[in-house]
């Protein structure tokens, strides 16, 4: 099975949200708060990186390397990085994969690679 | 709404303090009692980000208040991410300019240096948002980092403009007792030299190590009051006369253009509008420069220099002590220290030391109107004040 | 004592190469050279190290005890194959680091003491004493220990040390950590900097006199301050906190 990280549709207008928000932040409607549940895309441009020298202490990695992609449609997610050489404006493509072990939970997230 | 002004200030040095929470939030309490010639308050407010989850102790304003023997005076303890200090400012803004207290008193404090640093920067990768970007390791460096990058390609800023902040706020805070740093850095240093990559290391690349400010323990205090306590006083009338708050989302990812600060636009326009001045009338600011990148950023967002312009204003010198408009003659965060939610009412006590003239050699010639920025989260949630010096 | 019983006590060193000495600048755009010392340079060091074993902040007390103790021990000639650099600014000492030479394949680091913070010197010296080993001596790996988080941070991290728990550093038995040469070549280029040869000048300011350290690690005010406050409360380290700032 694929994985995927879930946007939220606005019932109403349509509009998309990353992450959730209990009212749209485009109607901005408060007569309801019903979104539909959408797979984000998976393709994108790399906007921004960096590379993070001290990781929080539960990562047993001496870099971890973050950006945020513009994926195709034009929502935007942070997440993880596994590229040699990032630069903006690159193509890059995601895979759910595990991005932070806690005790025995694990959590699932983005992870881009050169497309 | 009545005005409001600043009785009284005090200050601990911004530093590692081997003192517990509740003593670093009363001392300069009780310096600012003595600085005002006060002895009873009407209602404390006590800024703190971390004393829950950092040093095992909850209900920080309770302890404080007691601890000055200031009962039964009301206490509440705000926590507003790296803002809470200005935010407290705004709720004994308008407590007193209410009219339902004459005197209360503002207290930041931080402890962080109880815990590791690692502990103390993932204590404050907590207020990312927990699903969006906590998950994946993001942490206020690397959100910087990731701003730095973009903000450099975007305007041309480059490691140099970045290193010379830091070198004019480690220069500042030579002069300041209560500086956490006390060391000169040069561009030589840090930039130039054969060995400046390993003295200057990088954290969140493009920023590096000089370009991030020290985990410090630390508090500050304002007294503000009413009118009519303020004019039996006998102290210089500092007013506090404007204050704008705004917020952006929450994931940085959502912002439209994630070079812009908008939280930090908006606050500084409804704080100028209410205080009645412009960004140009500014003699003195203390800006939020957790990160290098920042001050920059936020001269250019508070509308000091043209967006792009911030930091060519700074290859002039604009932003040194003599400067157009100086920034952060106290150091700054960079310097200074940034015990999370001490760090706005420490902007604001720098801020009325130097409208009182009392800011000996880091003095601001004649500065009449001063304006702080305490950015909370990464610009998620911005205050800015602005004080003016009355005849 | 006879001469025959100091013969036996005392070990036959080695012949060692020298460090030869390299400088580099600091941060603060400083200059700062790192050299061996010799044996009777020792006792110039000793005053300094001592008063920081009563700096009961950051490890500074144990690992001050501990190297003065290795000093004590290198100028008596109780300790095999030891060697000491220093690093110093303007003559001035800001760090001293020791080790010793297991076998020709195998040393033992012992310790880095730095005199001066948040200028990286630690580091630095560090830096040099792994060069010693690795690029003088040749040597294999070099087997570390740290005794403060701040010294775990930097040499177990930021060089991503190989664990070799099954053998007991010769400080205080514990589970040891080393530096390979591979290790050591991935590191090179970030961490181990300087140059060489030291102007003539700087180097002789450097060997005229070890002078002291202008801001070392000072003790908090009052050792107890901070425990005595928290088992009473009564304001006493409030008292103490304004003698620190100087009054108001
Ligand atoms: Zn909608």
């Amino acid at each position: 099975m694929e994985l995927n990280i879930y946007a939220y549709k606005c019932k109403r207008c349509g509009h998309i949200h990353y992450p959730y928000k209990t009212i749209c932040k485009n109607c901005g409607e408060n007569d309801h708060n019903e979104f539909d549940i959408v797979p984000l895309p998976k393709k994108g441009k790399l906007l921004t990186y960096t590379t993070l020298y001290n990781p929080p202490s539960d990562y047993e990695v001496p870099t971890l390397a973050l950006g945020i992609v513009e994926l195709e449609g034009g929502h935007r997610i942070t997440g993880q990085l596994n590229i040699k050489n990032p630069k903006i404006g690159m193509n890059v493509e995601g895979k759910v994969e595990v991005v932070r072990k806690e005790a025995y939970n694990k959590h699932l997230g983005m992870v881009f690679y050169q497309a | 709404m009545r005005e409001v002004y600043v009785a009284g200030i005090g200050i601990t040095s911004f530093t590692r303090l081997e003192y517990p929470l509740v003593e670093i939030a009363a001392y300069p309490g009780l310096m600012a009692l003595r600085d005002s010639g006060l002895k009873k308050i009407d209602q404390l407010y006590v800024a703190n980000m971390g004393s829950g989850r950092v040093n095992g102790q909850t209900g920080l304003a309770s302890a404080v208040v007691d601890h000055l023997s200031l009962t039964p005076a009301g206490a509440v303890t705000i926590e507003n991410g790296p803002a809470s200090g200005a935010s407290a400012i705004k709720e004994g803004f308008m407590a007193v300019a209410s009219g339902m207290h004459d005197v209360v008193m503002v207290i930041g404090a931080e402890r962080m240096r109880e815990v590791n640093q690692l502990e103390a920067t993932d204590f404050v990768a907590t207020l990312t948002h927990p699903l969006a970007e906590y998950i994946y390791g993001v942490t206020l460096p690397s959100l910087a980092g990731m701003f730095a990058r973009l903000y450099m390609e975007k305007y041309g800023v480059t490691s140099r403009h970045l290193a010379m902040v830091a070198v004019k706020n480690h220069h500042n805070a030579m002069d300041n007792f209560y500086a956490h740093l006390h060391e000169e850095i040069t561009l030589e240093g840090i930039l130039d030299s054969p060995e400046a990559s390993t003295n200057n290391p990088y954290v969140a690349d493009p920023l590096r190590f000089y370009d991030m400010c020290p985990v410090s323990d630390g508090g500050a205090c304002l007294i503000l009051v009413s009118a009519d306590v303020m004019k039996k006083l006998n102290k210089p009338m500092i007013r506090l006369a404007g204050i704008g708050q705004a917020t952006d989302t929450h994931a940085v990812h959502e912002r439209k253009d994630p070079t812009y600060l908008f939280a930090v636009r908006e606050a500084a326009k409804k704080s100028f509008a209410m205080a009645g001045v412009k960004p140009e009338d500014v003699d003195v600011a203390e800006l939020h420069d957790a990160f290098t990148i920042l001050e920059i950023a936020e001269s250019e967002e508070v509308g000091f220099f043209k967006k792009g312009e911030g930091h060519i204003a700074l290859e002039k010198g604009e932003t040194k002590i003599g400067g157009k408009i100086p920034i952060n003659p106290s150091g700054g965060l960079k310097a200074k220290g940034h015990p999370v939610g001490a760090t706005g009412v420490g902007q604001a006590h720098e801020i009325v030391l130097q409208l009182r003239g009392e800011a000996k050699k880091r003095q601001v010639k004649n500065a009449k109107i001063g304006f702080t920025c305490n950015f909370g989260g990464f610009g998620n949630n911005v205050v800015c004040l602005t004080f003016i010096k009355e005849k | 004592m006879s001469i025959d019983l100091e013969k036996i006590l005392r070990p036959v060193d080695m012949v060692l190469p020298e460090f030869p000495a390299k400088y580099m600048t600091l941060s603060n755009g400083q200059e700062m050279v790192v050299r061996q010392v010799n044996r009777d340079e020792i006792p110039d060091i000793l005053p300094h190290v001592e008063k920081l074993m009563h700096v009961e902040r950051d490890y500074y007390h144990i690992v001050a005890a501990r190297v003065y103790a290795e000093l004590l021990a290198y100028y008596t000639y109780r300790v095999q194959d030891e060697y000491v650099l220093a690093a110093q600014v303007d003559g001035e000492i800001v760090a001293v680091v020791n080790g010793r030479i297991v076998n020709p394949d195998i040393g033992m680091s012992f310790h880095t003491l730095s005199m001066r913070r948040g200028l990286r010197v630690g580091a630095h010296a560090f830096a040099a004493k792994m060069e010693y080993h690795m690029d003088i001596l040749k040597q294999k790996e070099v087997l570390i220990v740290a005794e403060s988080p701040i010294g775990f941070r930097r040499w177990m991290i930021e060089y991503k040390l190989e664990k070799r728990f099954h053998i007991p550093h010769e400080l205080g038995g514990c589970p040891s950590w080393s530096l390979t040469r591979n290790l050591f070549d991935n590191a090179r280029n970030t961490l181990v900097v300087g140059r060489r040869p030291v102007p003539e000048k700087l180097l002789a300011k450097a060997h005229d006199a070890i002078l002291p350290p202008t801001d070392p690690p000072k003790p908090p005010e009052d050792l107890l301050a901070a425990t005595r406050s928290m088992l009473d409360n009564t304001g006493t380290s409030l008292i103490d906190m304004r003698r620190k700032l100087g009054g108001m």
